[in-house]
């Protein structure tokens, strides 16, 4: 019996020590129990085709040009500057790389002049790529130099800039649209990566997930080692280890999903890889601290040795790769350049970072968060034209999702640590005081009533006692209330 | 209770996460004194005075306030003010683009029907500006005036909404000798006329000159109320740490001449801002191993002088050299600076100074990436092992390295500060105001690591507004006014007199 009751009180600790954790850190997981939430809504109002391999791979392939843009647009705002102008950009861009390989434009002009080459040549599609990236690295520089050495508010200048490339769109594209015929859009995308089937299944696929699985184990074991090594706290093994096995789940489900459709897209692994890059560089090299300092504190940035101006021109040339790289994603997928692109990518942008937690005080925000939340808002899309909603209701409830994101987002600010297992032993020690105040202060409240009806000449004493008793009831309460275990979510 | 008394908050308790700032704190304040509150930083008295003013709501802190002889539960800021307590805080509340007139009356405006009543409201505006004796235009921008002058127009404000009881928290910190001795005496002739005040200060001389009685909060207790008799420095100070302190400045051996580290050879540094010199002609030198001090008053080019060696990060048009080590030091950027081993912990931890929403191991080493990165990449047992040692080396007390500076008392985030420059491993280390806002005990703590630092042969340069500081621990003092360098002593020369007199030239 004892060893029963020890095991239950084990299982009851393990979930309070998860809860606790999870109140905590609430900020942190608002998102994803959003997104979660999100998901099985729509999995039950499309009777599961949603989450179904098809489909997931079309939403994926869907948010793969937001969530690049949201990457870039996370260090904008974490700068503490705002970009309008990268929806344009992009779709301008996309427009002239799709112009200059499919029409011949200045330098692939020249270029199909070499004997052997022609407008389907790979050599085309690097110098069309080549000078779009001359010119967005280039407009990021203008940008970023207007805003940190002129200070021109960077709304006005990316404002203009957004005015500016909509009417060089329509010039780029001539106000047609214009299909793609080079297989590099063809390949990139609505291409997959190369698949070995097996029974239905494609093993490159799988063995890419078992390598990611294998990596969390290794890094987050080592981690482990050496934080031990070095005396610096851990998380709970078991707070670990159910991270370990929830992160493992969802890689392994977004594997099997994958493999049984067509495996990898190639927008897939664009989007990918350049998420892996900017959450390396933000979290772990010197750029990314300096970039996040001058976020935190412009001033104490500049005279800890930091160039903001450097830093700030920097965001912004970043910025406009991602564009690029986003319009040619856009671009590939629709198999077409137009001018009806762009408007409102850098609005789902924009809102990608918020939703995903970035501060619109500057300083803090994730890039992984930012592409969490770009998958929020195209799951909306796409979940709602899937189910069968009006169509007119989707950005209504976009609307709703983003201010209920920052709202919780600020109300979840202070939040301060509660532990359920210091709780749970507090009650026990604390209880019989909590039930003899609470008694004294309901006394204190009907004496108070009583005193006030019968028009006493005292009733401040009675409003002292009340107030004492009302203390004394909070006190208690406090002292519950902030209990905590020495090893509360750390080890 | 006594008839006399206009204000009596009794056993007043405010908890916040963690802490508990306010703990049963009894206050009493007769009807016409001018009562003090003092205590170190943290003890409580800004919380108090929020708790009064309904900052914090009735039934965020346990208690009672009893005004006038009414228990009052203020729910804002606005019934407060309804009852005549006015709050002046030390960041002011004025519209620094609006006018003197519009800003006496911003909130309570003069109004006949919807419409403004703008010559009724100049009028009154004049009143109540002859009341606390401050004679200027009333047509100006209040941006275009001094903090002094600032600080009689909120009084002003105060008295057009007819204020009780008059709350000033640390009114004269910003002030030079001059504008405060002229706000007591303002203070003084308010009490004539029957309106009560309450002043929080850290200046112990202010409190001997006027105050009737006065209160000492110690963390978040009341210590002690004394009456106009009884009052003296020693006693305050004694409640107020809870200890004798005979000795405030830590001792260091006499200083012997070693070769000049850092020297400024005509430097002028003109700001297009305001159109004026705000360093004229500076010519100081600073010795391997020297503490040397700069005094002067508030505006008097201080700071100015300290960004203008520390690589100019405002801009300022700049003539004249910097030599540091025998070398020009190029002015282009701070990181100039750096590279050439200064260091300079600003006046303002929290502008200019830390990133408050992220981790200590952050802010420390901000300062010196390269010291923890492997090109460009982050070594974050590295940088966490550097901050364990400095922040130990300096007795920076948190639970963690990790904690957030936002959470730390202003002493600890002064260390911080410190630290961050440490680990840039300065050999000239520019300290601006190192001890504003933070407990006498801290302040030792820094004293004592300055101590440290030039025993090990660094050479520091220490801004201050608190004569005794720079006295206390300065080798060699210089004094500027209004940006032109008006004397040089050496310590044993220099008195507290002798310095003020250089600096009101």
């Amino acid at each position: 019996m004892s060893t029963l009751k020890q095991f239950g009180w084990k299982i009851q600790k393990y979930f309070l020590t998860l809860m606790s954790m999870f109140r905590t850190n609430i900020r942190e997981y608002g998102m994803f129990i959003a997104l979660i939430v999100i998901f099985i809504i729509f999995s039950f109002m499309t009777d599961w085709i949603f989450l179904g391999a098809i489909n997931f791979t079309n939403l994926l392939n869907q948010t793969a040009y937001v969530s690049v843009l949201a990457v870039g647009m996370t260090l904008v705002i974490v700068a503490r500057h705002i970009d309008l102008s990268v929806g344009y950009i992009g779709a301008f861009l996309g427009a002239y790389v799709v112009v200059s390989v499919e029409n011949g434009f200045f330098l692939t002009k020249i270029l199909t002049a070499i004997p052997g080459v022609d407008g389907t040549h790979w050599l085309i599609v690097v110098a069309a790529l080549l000078v779009a990236l001359i010119i967005t690295v280039f407009v990021g520089i203008i940008k970023g130099a207007l805003v940190a050495k002129i200070k021109v508010p960077a709304f006005v200048v990316t404002l203009a800039g957004m005015f500016i490339f909509k009417g060089l769109l329509m010039f780029q594209t001539n106000n047609g649209t214009i299909p793609t015929t080079n297989n590099f859009f063809k390949q990139l995308g609505i291409g997959y990566l190369p698949t070995w089937e097996v029974g239905g299944y494609d093993f490159i696929t799988l063995i890419i997930g078992i390598v990611i699985i294998g990596v969390l184990i290794f890094n987050g074991s080592r981690t482990r080692n050496k934080n031990n090594m070095l005396k610096i706290p851990n998380e709970k093994i078991e707070i670990y280890i159910t991270k370990l096995v929830l992160m493992i789940s969802v890689v392994g489900y977004l594997a099997y999903t994958f493999s049984s459709f067509r495996g990898i897209s190639y927008l897939l692994l664009v989007t990918a890889i350049v998420v892996s890059v900017y959450h390396f560089m933000t979290t772990k090299t010197t750029l990314g601290r300096r970039i996040y300092a001058v976020g935190g504190n412009p001033d104490a940035a500049e005279l800890s040795g930091i160039s903001v101006e450097k830093i700030t021109i920097i965001i912004f040339i970043s910025m406009g790769i991602l564009a690029l790289i986003s319009g040619v994603m856009f671009v590939s997928r629709l198999q077409s350049a137009s001018p009806n692109y762009g408007p409102f990518w850098e609005l789902y942008a924009i809102a990608a970072a918020f939703i995903g937690g970035t501060s619109a005080a500057g300083g803090v925000g994730k890039v992984v968060n930012a592409v969490v939340g770009s998958i929020v808002i195209m799951s909306l899309k796409n979940g709602m034209a899937l189910s069968g909603v009006d169509a007119n209701l989707e950005p209504i409830i976009l609307g709703g999702v983003l201010l209920l994101a920052v709202v919780f987002d600020i109300f979840t600010r202070n939040v301060r640590p509660i532990d359920y297992i210091g709780i749970h032993f507090a009650k026990k020690k604390f209880g019989p005081q909590l039930k003899e105040t609470q008694l004294l202060f309901t006394k204190a409240k009907l004496e108070l009533k009583e005193a006030k009806r019968e028009n006493k000449e005292n009733v401040i004493d009675y409003e002292y006692k009340l107030t004492n008793a009302q203390g004394a009831l909070n006190k208690v309460k406090d002292l519950i209330r902030t209990s905590k275990e020495k090893d509360f979510i750390i080890e | 209770m006594n008839q006399e008394n206009i204000l009596v908050m009794n056993s007043i308790t405010k908890s916040f996460p963690g802490v508990k700032a306010l703990d049963e704190v009894h206050i009493e304040v007769k009807k016409g004194e001018i009562h003090f509150i003092v205590g170190e930083n943290g003890a409580g008295k800004s919380t108090l005075m929020k708790v009064l003013s309904g900052i914090y709501p009735y039934g965020n802190y346990d208690g009672d306030i009893i005004f006038d002889g009414k228990i009052k539960q203020f729910h804002n800021i606005k019934q407060s003010v309804h009852d005549g307590i006015v709050i002046i805080n030390q960041e002011l509340a004025l519209f620094p683009n609006l006018t003197v007139y519009e800003n006496v009356f911003v909130g309570h405006e003069i109004s006949k029907g919807s419409l403004m009543d703008w010559d009724e409201t100049k009028k009154q505006a004049k009143k109540y500006l002859d009341m606390v004796g401050l004679d200027v235009d009333i047509y100006r921008y209040v941006s275009s005036l001094g903090v002094g002058k600032q600080q009689l127009i909120e009084i002003a404000k105060a008295l057009s909404q007819n204020v009780k009881l008059l709350i000033l928290d640390e009114p004269t910190a910003a002030l030079n000798e001059n504008d405060s001795a002229n706000l007591l005496k303002l203070l003084v002739d308010l009490k004539k006329q029957g309106i009560t005040s309450i002043m929080i200060s850290h200046k112990l001389k202010e409190v001997e000159a006027i105050a009737d009685s006065l209160t000492v909060l110690r963390d978040g207790k009341t210590i002690i109320r004394m009456e106009r008799k009884n009052i003296n420095e020693q006693e305050i100070i004694k409640n107020m740490v809870g200890r004798e302190i005979d000795d405030i400045f830590p001792k260091r051996p006499i200083y012997k001449k070693q070769e000049v580290v850092l020297e400024t050879v005509h430097l002028n540094s003109y700001d297009k801002s305001v159109n004026r010199y705000i360093v004229n002609d500076s010519n100081i030198k600073l010795r391997k191993g020297e503490v040397v001090g700069i005094a002067g008053l508030m505006g008097a080019g201080r700071t100015e002088l300290a960004h203008s060696i520390f690589g100019n990060p405002k801009n300022y048009k700049i003539s004249g050299k910097v030599i540091v080590h025998g070398k020009i030091l190029n002015l282009g950027h701070p990181k100039n600076a750096i590279a050439a081993g200064i260091a300079y912990v600003s006046e303002d931890r929290k502008s200019d100074g830390l990133i408050l929403d992220e981790p200590i191991t952050q802010n420390i080493t901000i300062s010196n990436l390269k010291k923890i990165s492997n090109s460009g990449i982050i070594d974050f047992f590295k940088q966490n092992q550097y901050a364990e040692k400095y922040i130990k080396d300096i007795g920076v007390r948190t639970p963690s390295i990790l904690q957030h500076v936002k959470n730390l008392s202003g002493g600890n985030q002064q260390k911080v500060q410190v630290a961050k420059w440490l680990f840039a491993e300065p050999k000239i280390l520019i300290l601006d105001e190192p001890t504003r806002g933070i407990d006498v005990g801290a302040k030792y703590e820094i004293y004592t690591i300055i101590n440290d630092l030039v025993a090990h042969g660094m050479s520091i340069l220490i801004i201050s507004s608190e004569l005794p500081e720079i006295l206390g621990m300065c080798d060699r003092i210089y004094v500027i006014a209004e940006g032109i360098q008006t004397a040089e002593f050496n310590i044993k020369d220099a008195t507290a007199e002798k310095i003020m007199e250089s600096a009101t030239v």
